[in-house]
């Protein structure tokens, strides 16, 4: 039985930060229509930023801030430059455009802090072979409850934003009907680059919570956190910021169980491709994911 | 001095020219409407006063020039405009949809909202809705209403009939009247349903291929034999 | 401007003009270049056939694929296992590779017929990178030697051929993969022109810009659309048996095999232009020549790039390939061929043979 909790509680921990990562995609999706392949090279550099920041003596908390405020930027930058002139011209250039972003954040990366010796990002939260709490039997590391305290605050925050806030009705209206908002007086090149921005922050909090429990820090970081967020998003519908979390959080207990109860035939080396499949079935059957609405395309 | 002054507004969608030039004015306090066949231009020429669509010539707003002033800015200056097909946010409930429409002005807007409540009580009724599950007739009153909701003093109002049954077109054009008679609140309307236009509105314009064939009061164009023939269906 | 009748002498002589230019340089080549020189063609030659089976289905037919490395996986292994653990001669494995690939094609469409865009760049995606992993896993190592990958996949004895007479050693087999490659591409060029000039062709460019409208006029859009997966990833096999032949190994984190190999060939398509017969032709060129260029940055001041990235200590090809797409679809959106024919049309002007003319087709 404690196995059982063991794979809940780990599970939510890694599947909350599946969930912030994929909540960027989504609020570019909504935002934008367009879906964002540099998501996770983003959360990944941003990720070194906040290592650099902290580096360089800036408390760690203070670094990931800050760290957050350049995702925003660098979110916020690329739609209000490279992603918006493409878009002018063709939509399919928009998905290039975001796969050209993927290789040159990458090689960037790698190009400023490649040739160091693996990083360590330390933890925000005491992570010594003691720091634990048992519940039910099953180990739950302060750092793994950590990490989803914090992803839940801020998945919390996000959506106070959307519903409550002035501007999340603006981006809201904006996804709704964009001409529409134009001619409600709402400044729409404002509201699209900001979706990108809050994308390119939550990337940046959910690089370096991973970061903190993966211990080492590279280029190749955030990859396979990419392909498990686009699980999710696809899974949750790409058009519902609740179904991205509710997703993300089912995405990483359910790896746990697949790879904890079926060592044999999943084991840890198949755990993505379990998130894999889930993709193909998804669109299989329901494109549009579980909570996620059809658009009616017009011929 | 009018309200709004276009002279020589000439516009398209990329190669293709659809405005060819067009002259038109609306003083404080009227209603004037555009009439003419499907694509006559009569749409295009809303978006290109509300610069929706690139567009080149003069257009006056309160003497004003906004021919250069993005499409954005136009509701802080008072200009709202209903587009066609309603316009409506459809992810978005009915009152959110209010809300938006005062997005611009800052100004206390749960009054505005109670009173577009008074005036529309079918949209009272259905404020938590999806705007995009309401009638045709319903999502055109919560447009208009959306609109108005930013205080403004000229309307633009792109087909209010399309799509919707003569029972609910009267109830809005008796709407817009009123707002017009007793708000002096100025509207321009396109419309193809030239009889119920050309009883609410004070002057007409008609529009054919881009270009304006002929202008005048309600009356005259209705009494006109040679107009109504050609343009108006006798 | 000059004007030029389509089918008159003077249009003979510059297409006779622009093979004897082809044929020269690709005599010239194998002859003349070192053999390092030479497999950079063979290098180029492979991403051209790659890109080739792309575009068939991205640049005509509209349909976003980023898994074609997984069919370039598919093609490179099936060669490896048939001649590592079974004897096969290596000039069969080609055919065999693209029946495979061809099944796989087909399969991998049917998600692909009732979703678009990002959904179908979604389980593109999924399949480029399910691929490397179960070769990876371990209920698949009896067939694919997981991790480690399969070695010594070569040509015994390299065949001996009427004109080129016996070619021996390292700088026989350059030679040898070199006309091998440049074979597998002109086959490819010909399939793909040749269903590019088809109905099925045509077909395929209704689907691209209107699937509802095409549908209606009579396209069968399951029956085209998994066809052109089908031949699409029988062709990219091609390009994974060449690669596997040429370098003698393939393993699960091969060139070109993961996602980035998908990444890579969408780019030498588009840099070359995409929808166009000759765009991943100039494109795998283009590609091997930066590739190469930016190589050794990092180590040897070479040139501008030198000044601009000598800090970095990986290299920036990447980087730079990444700048020159994001600059391609600003300014050139239509590839370098693209490019190619709009500035070309300013010099001179084909012009078509009037229909019903005695000699039209």
């Amino acid at each position: 039985m404690e196995r059982f909790f063991q794979y809940f509680f780990d599970g939510l921990s890694l599947g909350s930060i599946y969930a912030l990562l994929a909540l960027g995609l989504v609020v570019v999706f909504r935002g934008t229509g367009h879906l964002n392949f540099a998501q996770g090279e983003m959360a990944m550099i941003c990720t070194f930023v906040v290592w650099q920041f902290n580096d360089w003596g800036i408390p760690l908390v203070l670094s990931i801030i800050l760290g957050m405020i350049v995702g925003f930027a660098l979110g916020a930058g690329v739609e209000a430059t490279i992603i918006r002139g493409v878009a002018k011209k063709s939509q399919a250039g928009v998905f290039v455009v975001s796969i050209a972003l993927f290789l040159g954040l990458n090689s960037l990366a790698a190009m400023i802090w490649g040739s160091l010796p693996p990083e360590q990002l330390p933890g925000l939260f005491p992570d010594e072979p003691d720091d634990f709490q048992r519940i039910f039997g099953a180990v739950w590391r302060y750092e793994y409850i950590g990490v989803l305290a914090v992803a839940l605050v801020l998945m919390g925050l996000l959506f106070l934003l959307f519903a409550k806030t002035k501007f999340g009705l603006a981006m809201r209206a904006v996804a709704s009907n964009p001409e529409s908002a134009r001619l409600a007086g709402i400044p729409t090149g404002i509201v699209l680059a900001s979706s990108w921005g809050i994308a390119g922050a939550m990337g940046a909090l959910s690089g370096t919570l991973w970061g903190g429990i993966v211990g080492e820090l590279n280029a190749g970081l955030m990859f396979t956190v990419f392909i498990y967020a686009s699980a999710a998003a696809t899974l949750g519908g790409f058009d519902s910021p609740g179904g991205a979390v509710i997703a993300g959080l089912t995405i990483g207990v359910g790896e746990q169980f697949l790879a904890g109860y079926f060592p044999g035939w999943i084991g840890q080396e198949m755990k993505l491709s379990a998130a894999l499949l889930t993709i193909f079935v998804v669109l299989l059957i329901k494109p549009s994911g579980l909570f996620g609405s059809t658009k009616v395309e017009r011929v | 001095m009018s309200l709004l002054e276009v002279r020589a507004l000439t516009a398209g969608y990329g190669p293709v020219e659809v405005l060819h030039g067009i002259d038109l004015d609306v003083d404080e306090g009227e209603m004037v409407v555009i009439l003419g066949a499907n694509g006559a231009g009569k749409t295009t020429t809303m978006r290109a006063v509300s610069g929706m669509i690139g567009r080149s010539g003069v257009v006056n707003f309160g003497g004003v020039d906004i021919t250069r002033t993005n499409a954005e800015k136009l509701v802080g200056m008072g200009i709202a405009h209903v587009p066609q097909g309603r316009g409506t946010f459809p992810d978005l409930t009915v009152i959110d949809n209010l809300r938006v429409g005062a997005y611009a002005r800052s100004s206390d807007h749960k009054r505005d909202i109670d009173r577009w409540f008074d005036v529309f009580p079918r949209l009272a009724e259905r404020r938590d809705q999806r705007a995009g599950s309401l009638s045709g007739g319903e999502q055109q009153m919560l447009a208009i209403a959306r609109a108005l909701m930013s205080h403004p003093k000229l309307l633009l109002c792109d087909e209010p009939s399309l799509g919707l049954a003569p029972l609910i077109t009267q109830e809005v054009f008796e709407v817009l009247k009123k707002l017009n008679v007793e708000e002096g609140l100025s509207v321009l309307l396109v419309e193809q349903n030239a009889n119920l236009a050309l009883k609410v509105a004070q002057r007409v314009y008609l529009l054919e291929t881009g270009t304006v064939v002929a202008s005048g009061t309600a009356a005259q164009i209705a009494s006109d034999d040679a107009i109504r023939k050609a343009y108006l269906g006798a | 401007m000059l004007r030029i009748d389509e089918g008159s002498l003077r249009h003979w002589l510059i297409r006779v003009l622009g093979v004897v230019v082809v044929a020269f340089i690709v005599v010239w080549v194998p002859t003349q270049m070192s053999s390092s020189r030479i497999g950079q063609f063979t290098d180029a030659f492979i991403l051209m056939i790659a890109a080739m089976s792309l575009n068939l289905v991205l640049g005509f037919t509209g349909q976003i694929s980023i898994g074609h490395s997984a069919f370039f996986g598919i093609g490179g292994y099936t060669a490896a296992i048939l001649i590592k653990d079974h004897g096969w001669s290596p000039g069969y494995t080609f055919y065999a590779a693209a029946v495979v690939s061809f099944v796989v094609g087909c399969v991998v469409a049917l998600p692909a017929l009732r979703i678009r865009g990002i959904y179908l760049a979604l389980v593109t995606l999924a399949v480029a990178v399910l691929f490397p992993t179960l070769v990876r896993w371990k209920k698949l190592a009896w067939l694919t030697d997981g991790s480690k990958g399969i070695d010594s996949v070569r040509y015994e004895d390299v065949p001996v051929w009427p004109i080129l007479g016996e070619l021996k050693g390292r700088e026989g087999r350059a030679v040898f993969m070199f006309w091998l490659g440049l074979i597998v591409v002109v086959v490819t060029y010909l399939v793909c022109r040749g269903i590019v000039k088809s109905r099925f062709g045509r077909a395929l460019v209704a689907i691209r810009d209107n699937e509802t409208a095409a549908a209606v006029m009579g396209v069968n859009l399951t029956t085209t659309k998994v066809l052109v997966f089908g031949v699409s990833a029988a062709l990219c096999a091609l390009g994974g048996v060449l690669s596997t032949l040429k370098s003698g190994v393939i393993t699960p984190d091969g060139q070109y095999v993961t996602l980035l190999g998908s990444i890579v060939f969408l780019l030498v398509m588009i840099v070359g232009g995409a929808g166009t017969l000759w765009g991943p032709i100039v494109g795998g060129l283009v590609y091997v020549w930066l590739d190469n260029t930016t190589r050794d940055i990092g180590t040897n001041d070479s040139g501008i790039l030198g000044a601009v990235f000598g800090w970095a200590d990986q290299s920036p090809a990447t980087l730079i390939l990444g700048l020159v797409l994001v600059v391609i679809m600003f300014a050139a959106p239509y590839g370098l061929v693209g490019l190619a024919k709009r500035l070309g049309r300013k010099i001179v002007v084909i012009v078509p043979r009037p229909v019903g003319s005695s000699t039209s087709r």
